[in-house]
């Protein structure tokens, strides 16, 4: 526990330290948060006001850059300097270098959202109905989600040098093509085949129609699925294919 | 004297290649114990083993009495390493790593004695992506002694260092010998391993060849002394033939001859008769003593420095 607690907090101390993280952690999503309640504002969707529409898909960026971006390249990196290599002769036991970066994540993803919600609610209005502990679920869930495909794409990652450009792209894709931008009706047929079955499109719908709209869990029973699926994947991925070195 | 390291028959294969082959030593304590050896002799590959970073395919290790392929984690706790590359996160601090590494072990040395003892007392603030290469391996040099571990792996401590920060890295090590520490130490400098080592062990395609203290290796080669020479392939064919008795003439290569002998000036006379006779032009004469360097070229026909 000891020592948990002391990968954790050198976690926290690298993260304040690393400018490239905390761009992509916190900068990005606001960043895209204030852009578009300025250029949106109050405009209305159909029967839905733009920003409401919009948020859903803020958070579930603001997930995959934590996990795809930022836990699997850091992980690449040290991996590829040596560092596990070297800590792999100390007393330190993996799991706990393992779950302190989880668990440090995972927080990064609650200030994350803490500060979303904060400026969306008063800056710009966004229209919470539904219930906020089922907005933390959903989010723990999405969360555990793209961390482990993060860590999925770090161990089928050989490179150093390819890991920012495949993660880069694994990213963009989801956010495009996860409805997360503009709706899915709007694309080609085959692409809107592809983004049904992307867990950035399920957890996206998920949490417009649980946190914006009020559903129930039971309403989106088919997104979790299709979430949970790709999590149970990345896992077993993750877990078998996984290098220290 | 107490056994710390003992290593028997350990054999490790990289496919088709033998990369370890059935070496076998052992180290007393508060010994400093040297393989030296040209790249990819099977240094690093051994001491890897030792470790617990690698699986040897065969063979035993104990390290103070315990088998480290049945107990890994015990020995952690009682060693401490210096990789050949250590790299660490670059937006940590000295003192902050060594601190970090200290609060792994069970018991473990204040950072404030570890930077001392290393001479990183102030650098102790600076970020590590800041320093020397000189200063970051006697950062890799404090994280191995962090835990005051009974014996002390070295690998390669100062290759690619310069000449001052190579003296200082040296410094800390006699400075360790003092202390009664045991040490295991890889090289391919020769110097460094007359200098710093009590026993050498000379390694080669995956096989120690030598082993024991520096001068009775050079004493028992038969090597006194040795007289380096330039001159054309020619006329070191000729005096190759003529020296066959006297002594051993290695090619260094660019023309450069090593020739080995008990009785230097009575050798040098000879050689340099043969020449005037045989309109042999040689250049860059010197006589010296022997070192490991010649031990090492007359067992197995290579200079360490290819």
């Amino acid at each position: 526990m000891r020592a948990l607690m002391g990968q954790i907090a050198l976690e926290i101390k690298l993260f304040l330290r690393r400018k490239d993280e905390l761009f992509w952690n916190l900068a990005f999503p606001l960043f895209f948060m204030v852009l578009y309640g300025l250029i949106y504002g109050d405009t209305i969707w159909g029967e839905i006001k733009a920003i409401d529409y919009m948020f859903p898909g803020i958070i579930v960026m603001a997930l995959m850059v934590n996990g795809i971006m930022v836990a699997a390249t850091i992980f690449v990196e040290e991996r590829g300097k040596g560092i596990y290599r070297r800590l792999s002769l100390t007393p330190l036991k993996r799991h706990t270098i393992i779950g302190a970066q989880i668990i440090h994540r995972y927080m990064v993803t609650l200030i994350q959202t803490i500060l979303l919600l904060a400026i969306g609610i008063f800056g710009f209005k966004v229209n919470i109905t539904g219930n906020y502990f089922y907005f933390w679920l959903l989010l723990t869930f999405g969360s555990l989600c793209f961390l482990s495909i993060g860590f999925a794409l770090a161990t089928l990652i050989r490179s150093t040098r390819s890991a920012t450009p495949i993660c880069l792209i694994v990213f963009f894709m989801m956010l495009f093509l996860g409805g997360i931008f503009f709706p899915l009706d709007v694309m080609p047929d085959f692409m809107s085949v592809i983004a049904k079955v992307l867990p950035s499109t399920h957890l996206n719908d998920a949490i417009r129609l649980v946190v914006i709209e009020g559903a129930g869990l039971g309403t989106v029973w088919l997104d979790l699925l299709i979430v949970g699926a790709w999590f149970l994947v990345s896992l077993v991925v993750s877990i078998k294919f996984f290098r220290w070195e | 004297m107490d056994i710390v390291v003992k290593v028997d028959n350990l054999t490790k294969k990289y496919g088709d290649l033998i990369a370890v082959n059935g070496i076998s030593f052992s180290i007393e304590k508060g010994e400093i114990f040297g393989l030296l050896g040209p790249n990819g002799a099977g240094k690093t590959t051994t001491v890897e083993m030792i470790e617990g970073l690698r699986k040897p395919d065969n063979g035993t290790i104990k390290v103070c009495g315990i088998d480290t392929q049945k107990n890994p984690e015990n020995i952690k706790e009682l060693i401490g390493t210096q990789l050949q590359s250590t790299t660490i996160y670059d937006q940590i601090r000295v003192k902050e790593v060594i601190d970090l590494f200290g609060s792994y072990y069970k018991k473990s040395i204040p950072s404030s004695e570890i930077l001392e003892e290393v001479s990183l007392i102030d650098k102790k603030n600076a970020f590590y992506r800041t320093l020397s290469g000189g200063q970051k391996q006697r950062v890799a040099m404090a994280l191995a002694l962090v835990n005051d571990p009974e014996v002390l792996f070295l690998d390669e401590p100062t290759t690619g260092l310069d000449p001052q920060a190579r003296r200082n890295v040296w410094a800390i090590i006699t400075d360790l010998r003092k202390r009664g520490k045991t040490i295991i130490l890889t090289t391919h400098y020769m110097e460094e391993a007359e200098q710093l080592c009590q026993r050498v062990g000379i390694i080669d395609h995956g096989k120690i060849i030598a082993l024991d203290t520096p001068t009775n290796l050079i004493t028992n080669s038969g090597l006194e002394s040795a007289i380096e020479f330039s001159c054309l392939p020619e006329g070191a064919d000729k005096i190759k033939q003529k020296f066959k008795g006297a002594g051993n003439v290695s090619e260094l290569g660019d023309n450069k001859f090593i020739l080995n002998t008990k009785e230097s000036s009575k050798t040098l006379k000879e050689l340099t008769r043969f020449s005037d006779d045989n309109n042999i032009n040689l250049e860059n004469i010197s006589v010296r003593k022997a070192t490991l360097e010649d031990v090492f070229l007359l067992l197995t026909g290579r200079s360490l420095r290819e």
